[in-house]
């Protein structure tokens, strides 16, 4: 994996941090204010935090350092959880998800100075209380007592460990170093003046924790130290031994190069459970005995857990029940802390005490998505291979019923619980609204109150990737053009706060997402009187209220009185139709003057399967996507009316829509030359209304799996891909949009 | 060593886990990778490990939960233990070694720090 991927993993953790930190601080506003919603929203800015850092975005990290450090002391309860800090803490979030995008496309990093400054008064309203934090914070975890009593220097060599010592500090320093009992600071001193001591003695905890102080004697011999004495004076008789107490104690001669950090660097870990002292004037120190140890002084409340934990250690089976008082014990006494431990309590203890605010962090996996795309194409063509066997067996007559239904049911399961996998909550995309009323309130000046309903609901990733832009717009132009401003809100005898209302279900297999203002309406004089003026439709059509509204989605239609910066960004509703059709899915609008406006977009489920129609067209097998299908019908004599010399109207309850032979399109041989021969099918398109296509029969409808037709063979007019069918062979899929616009002639085209 | 240094890295962060496995795989070390205290903990008690590094903020099981249930079992509990800490202060650090954590590394870390880090506990 190189760094720049790594990076990519790191800026989509960072949208899932924000996606949490908001939902979180959602949470809080609405009175869930819980330790698990507030440090949620603590460890969402923490990893982003901490990913600024180890990717080197100073900016970035400098300001989430301010926003962790309020976000603790709130944690702490140190400031109160109140309207005004919630208001401040999402605008630091809108500003942390611009760092996040600065960061990302290499940009200029936002102007923070304010919120920082505003974050830090925040901070600063505690700091004068009382209840300041971290008086412990000095122990003096490098600086071990300088024990100077002269228990060390009387060197007891009458033990048969000697040889056992040489053996052992034979392993650090290349001469023999156990040379006999002489005087360690005469030996170091012997050892030349490039050389100066270090003493070493672990003490007791030196064990604990997996440390091994051996590892500490070969760092020192690995800087180049050689070992010159031990102190085994405090060894005891066997019988009084224990093998966690440290009775050895060593002086080390380093070459005079070697620093004193560098050396103390080696004890960092260790701290003070190994005591150390550095230079000629120092001594070995002396032997600290665990059991009934007198602490020094500087050690507080932590180096008490230290202890606990080591007579829990000598205490044996009884360990694990031992802990969980110690547990609460640790965890308790650590106000200053911003590192978590705090919390551990809550967290470890009773991990399902109170409902988050959402589930954010569920337990996941992340897979490359070309596996699960693999995957996906793999059911596919189970699917497709499924159905070929039943074919088959029906052709030869093979009765084998119910394994069939069962192997087609586990198959339709399969094929479920992949897809599912794509799928994603749509709570993703929503998630981003609220920043965005935000923002559109600072510039518009209207108030605009959230609902959201069906966030769960969940899409095909592609799917929701892709929606983001379209629904923006729509939320965009909700607030803008749908959401009246507050005084004539009021005297329309409305709240001043406009409502929007984002919901999403599930309904017969495709997603219907609703963007839904309480605004004033669609105003659809002004709108119709717009489209005559720009010359969308004729000045004497006669359209219905719905067609009207329909107009906005024209292309070169705006109704703003002046283009704002809000919604007038150049993209207009028909790109967002475009994008919509694109994804598969139609947008309906449902407008109530003086009530409001709803945008409804019915989305598939995925891109990878769809529902299609098959139909025979001479002896070609094709697909038509459900999803233009709108009726099919077998016309009655007098439904269809010539039109010129050669083009056809179909008369669908007194609207004449033309009659598109798919034969004659796609240049094969079509058996019903009439319609009457044939059947009919209505279909919507986005850009040229609605048709009729001629089809010979219509055979099944069925799911199919796409094949892309340009990456296979080439791009083909009027066909927008390909499909195996359970019989192997492999039929085209029509592509509605681009066939009717294609085949009839621009001034035939009805206004969508 | 003869055989490879097997590591754990535990980290809710999917980009903090690339990159100790980027920067202790191109060193040598054996990594394996679990998401949080809970999944680690299921990790071990069905594979070895030579050092454990950990972050401390995660859910579920937090590193000094995970410390502390590790040290509390049998199979793992003279393991070293490395915790990935944002700051450097000695507060911080006693409160790591006094929760059982064998030593730290302060994040962000580079290469040289992280290895040398782990070859100081590794046995």
């Amino acid at each position: 994996m190189s760094p720049e991927e790594i990076q990519q993993i790191f800026f989509v953790e960072c949208e899932e941090s924000l996606a949490a930190a908001e939902a979180g601080l959602a949470a809080c506003r609405e009175g869930t204010q819980d330790s698990d919603t507030v440090n949620g929203v603590f460890r969402a800015v923490h990893s982003i935090k901490g990913g600024a850092g180890a990717f080197g975005y100073g900016a970035l990290q400098a300001y989430t350092h301010t926003f962790e450090t309020l976000l603790s002391d709130v944690r702490e309860g140190l400031v109160a959880i109140e309207p005004e800090l919630i208001d401040l803490l999402l605008r630091a979030l809108d500003t942390l998800a611009d760092h996040v995008e600065a960061a990302r496309e290499g940009g200029d990093a936002p102007d923070d100075a304010a919120l920082i400054a505003e974050m830090e008064a925040a901070m600063a309203a505690n700091l004068a209380a009382p209840a300041s934090p971290s008086p412990v914070a000095e122990i003096p975890s490098d600086d071990p007592p300088q024990s100077s009593e002269a228990a060390s220097e009387d060197p007891d060599f009458g033990l048969d460990l000697d040889a056992l010592l040489d053996d052992l500090t034979a392993d650090f320093a290349p001469p023999p170093a156990g040379e006999g009992a002489t005087d360690p600071l005469d030996m170091a001193a012997s050892q030349g003046t490039g050389t100066w001591p270090v003493h070493v003695r672990p003490k007791a905890g030196a064990m604990r924790n997996g440390s091994e102080p051996l590892l500490m004697l070969r760092d020192l011999a690995e800087l180049g130290g050689r070992c010159v004495h031990c102190d085994v004076s405090q060894v005891p008789q066997l019988d009084g031994f224990d093998v966690a107490q440290g009775y050895l104690g060593w002086t080390f001669a380093m070459p005079g190069e070697v620093t004193e950090d560098s050396v103390r660097e080696i004890f960092d870990f260790i701290g003070d459970d190994c005591a150390v002292a550095l230079g000629a004037d120092a001594q070995i120190p002396e032997v600290e005995l665990a059991s009934p140890a007198p602490q020094p002084s500087g050690q507080a409340a932590n180096g008490q857990g230290a202890d606990d934990r080591g007579a829990a250690l000598e205490a044996g089976p009884s360990r694990t029940e031992a802990r969980e008082p110690d547990e609460a014990g640790t965890a308790a006494p650590s106000p200053g802390g911003n590192d978590g431990a705090a919390t551990r309590g809550p967290v470890a203890a009773a991990p399902a005490a109170a409902p988050p605010a959402a589930p954010v962090a569920g337990q996941s996996i992340r897979i490359d998505l070309h596996k699960l795309d693999r995957l996906i194409d793999l059911v596919g063509e189970l699917v497709i291979a499924q159905a070929m066997l039943v074919q088959r067996l029906e052709g030869a007559g093979v009765n084998a019923t119910e394994e069939l239904s069962l192997l087609e049911s586990l198959t339709r399961d399969i094929q479920e619980s992949a897809m599912s996998i794509r799928a994603q909550p749509i709570a993703s995309v929503f998630s981003r609204v609220p920043r965005i009323l935000r923002d559109l309130a600072s510039s518009t000046g209207k108030h605009v109150r959230l609902e959201v309903h069906g966030e769960t609901t969940e899409l095909d990733k592609t799917v929701i990737e892709r929606l983001g832009e379209p629904l923006t717009h729509l939320i965009r132009n909700a607030v803008d053009h749908g959401i009246e401003k507050a005084e004539d809100r009021i005297a329309a005898g409305k709240s001043p706060e406009g409502t929007l209302t984002l919901s999403a279900e599930h309904r017969s297999g495709r997603i219907v997402i609703s963007i839904a203002d309480d605004g004033a309406g669609i105003n659809r004089e002004v709108v119709l009187a717009k489209a005559i003026e720009k010359g969308i439709v004729n000045p004497e059509a006669q359209l219905s209220a719905e067609e009207i509204d329909n107009l906005i989605f024209a292309p070169g239609f705006s109704t703003a009185k002046q283009i704002s910066n809000i919604s007038g960004r150049g993209v207009g509703m028909d790109v967002v139709r475009q994008n919509v059709k694109e994804l598969g899915g139609r947008i309906t609008i449902e407008s109530t003057p003086g009530k409001g406006t709803a945008f409804i977009l019915t989305m598939p489920l995925t891109l990878a399967i769809s529902d299609g129609m098959i139909v025979n067209v001479g002896d070609q097998t094709m697909v038509v996507p459900l999803a233009h299908v709108v009726e099919s019908l077998r016309p009655g004599e007098g439904d269809v009316k010539g039109l010129g010399s050669n083009r056809r109207m179909l008369n669908v309850r007194g609207q004449f829509i033309p009659v598109i032979t798919l034969g004659e399109e796609l240049s094969t041989a079509c058996n019903a030359t009439t319609p009457e021969e044939g059947v009919l099918i209505v279909v919507d398109t986005e850009s040229a209304g609605q048709a009729a296509l001629l089809v010979d029969d219509i055979h099944d409808q069925r799911q199919f799996v796409i094949k892309s037709l340009a990456t296979n063979f080439r791009p083909v007019e009027g066909v927008a891909g390909a499909t195996i069918l359970g019989d192997g062979r492999v039929a085209l899929i029509v592509d509605v949009d681009g066939l009717v616009a294609c085949a009839l002639p621009a001034h035939e085209r009805q206004a969508a | 060593m003869s055989k490879n240094t097997r590591i754990l890295t535990v980290d809710d962060s999917a980009s903090m886990r690339a990159l100790l496995n980027h920067a202790l795989s191109t060193n040598g070390f054996e990594v394996s990778q679990a998401d949080d205290g809970v999944s680690a903990l299921e990790w071990l008690a069905v594979n070895e490990v030579d050092v454990v590094i950990t972050d401390i903020n995660m859910p579920r099981l937090d590193g000094f939960g995970l410390i502390e249930q590790v040290r509390g079992g049998t199979r793992h509990r003279d393991r070293p233990i490395l915790v990935l800490t944002t700051e450097s202060s000695d507060e911080k650090k006693a409160r790591a070694r006094a929760a059982g954590a064998t030593g730290w590394i302060v994040k962000p870390f580079d290469t040289e720090k992280l290895v040398a880090a782990v070859r100081r506990v590794a046995h």
